[in-house]
C-alpha cells in the first residue's frame, strides 16, 4: 500500500506542477528522467568484456631491460635493477564517431586515448617490436622509447592486432584480426607478404627453420612458408584456436576451443593424437612442454599433463581453482602458473606436486616473464609484479603507470 | 558468478548461441528470434502494460477538467481523483507493475547480446564463464557477426537511424492527441527525445543491440497496433475508428447485462472517453470490468455488491 501511495503521491507533485504552470519545473523533470535512462544505458552497455583494454604480456631483452605495453596505450621499458622505467609515446586509438566516448576501440565513459596492447613485445637486435589494437604495428629503438618508432602501416589502420610478433630471418610476422599474417622487413618495417586465413588471428605464430606455424579463430592451424607466405599445410579442429601454437620435437602443440589438446606433425600436418578428456572450457593460454610431457592450462581452472609421444595423461590433471588464461613459464624445472584471480604456483615436474608460491593482488591474463630465477606478471592494475620463482617472495612491484609531467 | 548472471543471463546467452547455430551460424537471425519469443513470453504482462496505459490515457481529460474544478480543494481533488480511478476501474500503478517485471528481462537481454557479441578479446575470455557444457556451445565461438550488410560488432549509422524511426512510430501510436496544449508539449518533447536518444546511443554501440532495439519496437508496434490501432499516427481524421480492443469491449458492452470479471479475456477495466466514445463518464456501467489481474479485490467486490453484473454464466444458465 505505501507504493501506491508513494506513487499517487508522485502524480499529485508531478500535476501540481503543471497545475502551478512550472513548465521549467515539468522541463526539467523530463530530462532528468531522460538522464536517469541514459546513464543506466550506459552503465549496462560497459558489460564486462565489451571494451579492449589489454594484457599484454613482458619480454626481457639479453641486458636485462623488461619491455611492456601497458594499459595506457605505451611500451614501457623497466631496468630491473635499479627499477627505473622508460615509456614511449602514446599510441593512440584510432578516432570513432559515437557518443558518450562509449566506443568498442575508445572504452566506455572512461575512455583511455592511448591503444590497447594484448601480445608479448618482441626483441631483436637494437629494435623492440609490439602490436596494437588500434590497427598499427610499431617498432623501437630498444635503447631509446622517446624515438619515433617505425610504423606499420603508415597512412591508416590494419584491423586490431591482438596477437604478439616473432622475428627471424630479418623479418618480423604477426597476425591480425582481418585474418591475414604479415611478413615485414625487420628493420624498417616495409611489407614483404601476407597470407590470408578465413578468420581473425589472436594468437602470436611460431617459427621453426623456414616454417611459420598460426592458429586462426577459422578453427585451422596453418603452416606457412616463411620466406614467401605460401601454405605448406592447413590442419581442423572442431573449435577456434587463440591459443598459440607450441613446437616441440618436430611437432605442433594446440588447445582448441573444442576443448582438446592437439599434436600435429610438423612436416607434413598429419594429426599425431589427440587429448583424449574432453576439458571443462576453452583452451587459451600457450601449453608448455617439458621433459616430453606437455603441460596445458585450461579456462576450466584446470592444467592438463599430457605425454607428449601419445597424449595420454602422465597425471590427473591439476585444479587451480580459477580459469587460467595466462601462458606459463619453466624456471629451474618448475612450470609456473598464474590463475586469473592472481593465485602463482609451481609445478614440480619430477613429482608434478603443486606449491602455491604467491598470491598477488590484481586479475592476471598477461603471458608470464621469467628472467634469473624471478617471474613477472603484468597485473590489470598497470603494475608488474615479481616473485620470486624458488622461493615465493614477492619482490617490490613495479607501477607501469606514466607519472605527470608538470 | 552472481545469482543474477546465474539465472538470467546464463540461460539467455546460451539460448542465443544454440539459437544462432540452429539459425544457419547467424547471429543477427539469433537475436531477432530471441527478441520475437521473449516478446510472445511476455505478451500477457505487455497487453496489460499497454491497456493500462491507454486506460489512463483515456482519463487525462477528466482529470484535467478535475483540476481545474477543484484547482483551491486539493484534498477534494485528491477525493475525486481517487473515486474517478474507482469508478473507472483504473489502476494507477497498473501500467508499472507489468513494466517492472518486465524492465530485468529486458536488461538481460540487453546485457546478454552485448556479451555474445565479444566484440574485444576480453569479451570472448569473459563469455567462456557463462557457458554451459554442451558441445555446440564451445565449439561455435566465436559466432559470425556478419549479417546482411551489417558487422554486428560495429556500429551501423543505417541502423542507428531505423532505431530511432522505430522507436518514434511506436511511441508516436502510444500517445493519443491530447486537447490540453502543454500535455501535447510534453508529448511531443517525449516522442522525439527518447527516440533520439537511443539513435545517438546507437551510433556508438555495436549494432547487434541495435538489431535487438529495432526487433522490439517492431514487436511493439504490432501490438500497441493490435490494441489502440495507430492511435497517435494518424490525424484525427484518417485515424481508425475502432481498433480491435474498442470492438471487443463494444461487442460486451452492447449486451443488456454487463459481465463479471471472471468472464472476460482482457486484463483491466477501461472507461472510454467521452471524446471518442460519446459516453457519460458518470455511468460506470458502461465500463466493461475484466479478469482482474493487478486490481484490488476491494473494488470488484464493491462492484459485485452494487449488484450491477451478473455473470455470463448464470445467464446462459
Amino acid at each position: 500500500m505505501w507504493f501506491k501511495r508513494s506513487f499517487i503521491n508522485l502524480i499529485r507533485l508531478v500535476n501540481d506542477l503543471f497545475k502551478r504552470k512550472l513548465i521549467l519545473g515539468k522541463s526539467l523533470l523530463l530530462l532528468v528522467m531522460l538522464l536517469v535512462v541514459m546513464s543506466g544505458l550506459i552503465s549496462l552497455g560497459c558489460v564486462r568484456g565489451l571494451q579492449p583494454i589489454g594484457w599484454s604480456g613482458t619480454v626481457a631483452a639479453d641486458d636485462g631491460t623488461l619491455f611492456v605495453g601497458s594499459k595506457e596505450g605505451r611500451l614501457v621499458a623497466v631496468n630491473v635493477t635499479d627499477s627505473s622505467r622508460q615509456w614511449s609515446e602514446l599510441l593512440k586509438a584510432p578516432r570513432q564517431a559515437g557518443g558518450f566516448g562509449c566506443t568498442p576501440a575508445l572504452g566506455c565513459a572512461a575512455a583511455s586515448a592511448g591503444t590497447a596492447m594484448y601480445g608479448s613485445p618482441a626483441v631483436a637486435g637494437d629494435l623492440v617490436y609490439i602490436g596494437g589494437y588500434n590497427g598499427k604495428f610499431y617498432a623501437f629503438s630498444s635503447s631509446s622509447l622517446t624515438e619515433a618508432p617505425w610504423i606499420y602501416p603508415r597512412e591508416g589502420n590494419l584491423q586490431p592486432i591482438v596477437g604478439g610478433p616473432v622475428v627471424a630471418q630479418g623479418k618480423v610476422y604477426f597476425g591480425g584480426s582481418d585474418g591475414k599474417v604479415y611478413a615485414l622487413e625487420a628493420t624498417k618495417l616495409s611489407w614483404e607478404w601476407e597470407f590470408q586465413t578465413g578468420d581473425k588471428i589472436w594468437s602470436t605464430p611460431a617459427i621453426e627453420g623456414d616454417t611459420l606455424y598460426i592458429t586462426s579463430l577459422d578453427k585451422k592451424l596453418y603452416a606457412i612458408d616463411a620466406t614467401d607466405g605460401s601454405k605448406k599445410w592447413e590442419f581442423p579442429t572442431e573449435g577456434a584456436i587463440a591459443s598459440s601454437p607450441l613446437v616441440y620435437n618436430n611437432t605442433v602443440y594446440i588447445g582448441s576451443f573444442d576443448r582438446y589438446v592437439y599434436a600435429v606433425d610438423a612436416t607434413d600436418g598429419s594429426l599425431r593424437w589427440r587429448s583424449e578428456a574432453e576439458a571443462g572450457n576453452w583452451f587459451w593460454a600457450k601449453p608448455i612442454a617439458y621433459n616430453n610431457v606437455i603441460y596445458a592450462p585450461c579456462l576450466d581452472g584446470k592444467v592438463y599433463i599430457l605425454d607428449a609421444e601419445d597424449g595420454h595423461e602422465v597425471a590427473d590433471a591439476i585444479d587451480l581453482g580459477s580459469p587460467i588464461s595466462s601462458s606459463p613459464v619453466l624456471v629451474n624445472g618448475s612450470v609456473i602458473f598464474a590463475s586469473q584471480e592472481g593465485m602463482i604456483y609451481a609445478l614440480n615436474t619430477d613429482n608434478n606436486e603443486l606449491k602455491r608460491l604467491a598470491s598477488i593482488e590484481g586479475e592476471v591474463y598477461s603471458p608470464l616473464c621469467a628472467s634469473e630465477g624471478v617471474v613477472y606478471i603484468h597485473t590489470q592494475d598497470l603494475t608488474l609484479h615479481r616473485v620470486d620463482a624458488n622461493t615465493g617472495a614477492e619482490l617490490m612491484t613495479i607501477s607501469l603507470k606514466k607519472p605527470e609531467e608538470d | 558468478m552472481n545469482p543474477w548472471e546465474l539465472i538470467v543471463q546464463q540461460p539467455i546467452i546460451n539460448s542465443l548461441i544454440m539459437l544462432s547455430h540452429y539459425l544457419f551460424d547467424n547471429f543477427g537471425l539469433a537475436i531477432i528470434v530471441l527478441t520475437i519469443v521473449v516478446n510472445i513470453l511476455m505478451l500477457k504482462l505487455t497487453l496489460k502494460q499497454v491497456r493500462a496505459s491507454k486506460a489512463m490515457q483515456e482519463l487525462q481529460p477528466k482529470l484535467a477538467e478535475m483540476q481545474k474544478k477543484y484547482a483551491k480543494d486539493k484534498q477534494k481533488l485528491a477525493k475525486e481523483r481517487m473515486q474517478l480511478y474507482k469508478e473507472s476501474g483504473v489502476n494507477p500503478i497498473g501500467c508499472l507493475v507489468p513494466m517492472l517485471i518486465q524492465m530485468p528481462i529486458w536488461i538481460a537481454l540487453y546485457q546478454s547480446v552485448m556479451l555474445v557479441l565479444a566484440v574485444a578479446p576480453e569479451g570472448l575470455l569473459n563469455l567462456s564463464r557463462y557457458l554451459y557444457s554442451w558441445p555446440v556451445v564451445f565449439s561455435i565461438l566465436p559466432l559470425n557477426s556478419e549479417f546482411l550488410w551489417l558487422n554486428l560488432a560495429t556500429p551501423d549509422i543505417f541502423l542507428a537511424i531505423l532505431v530511432g524511426s522505430t522507436m518514434w512510430v511506436q511511441q508516436k501510436m502510444a500517445t493519443p492527441v491530447s486537447a490540453d496544449p502543454k500535455q501535447q508539449a510534453q508529448s511531443q518533447m517525449m516522442q522525439w527525445m527518447m527516440p533520439l536518444m537511443f539513435a545517438f546511443l546507437a551510433t556508438s554501440f555495436p549494432s547487434g543491440l541495435s538489431l535487438y532495439w529495432v526487433t522490439s519496437s517492431i514487436v511493439r508496434i504490432v501490438i500497441q497496433y493490435y490494441v489502440t490501432g495507430w492511435g497517435g499516427l494518424v490525424s484525427s481524421k484518417g485515424r481508425r475508428p475502432i481498433t480491435r480492443d474498442e470492438k471487443y469491449k463494444r461487442r460486451i458492452t452492447s449486451q443488456e447485462e454487463p459481465l463479471e470479471d471472471d468472464d472476460t479475456g482482457a486484463d483491466i477495466t477501461v472507461s472510454d472517453s467521452s471524446q471518442e466514445e460519446g459516453l457519460d463518464y458518470g455511468k460506470s456501467g458502461d465500463k466493461r470490468q475484466d479478469r482482474g489481474g493487478g486490481y484490488p479485490t476491494s473494488l470488484r467486490a464493491t462492484r459485485r455488491r452494487s449488484g450491477r453484473g451478473k455473470s455470463h454464466r448464470s445467464k446462459r444458465r
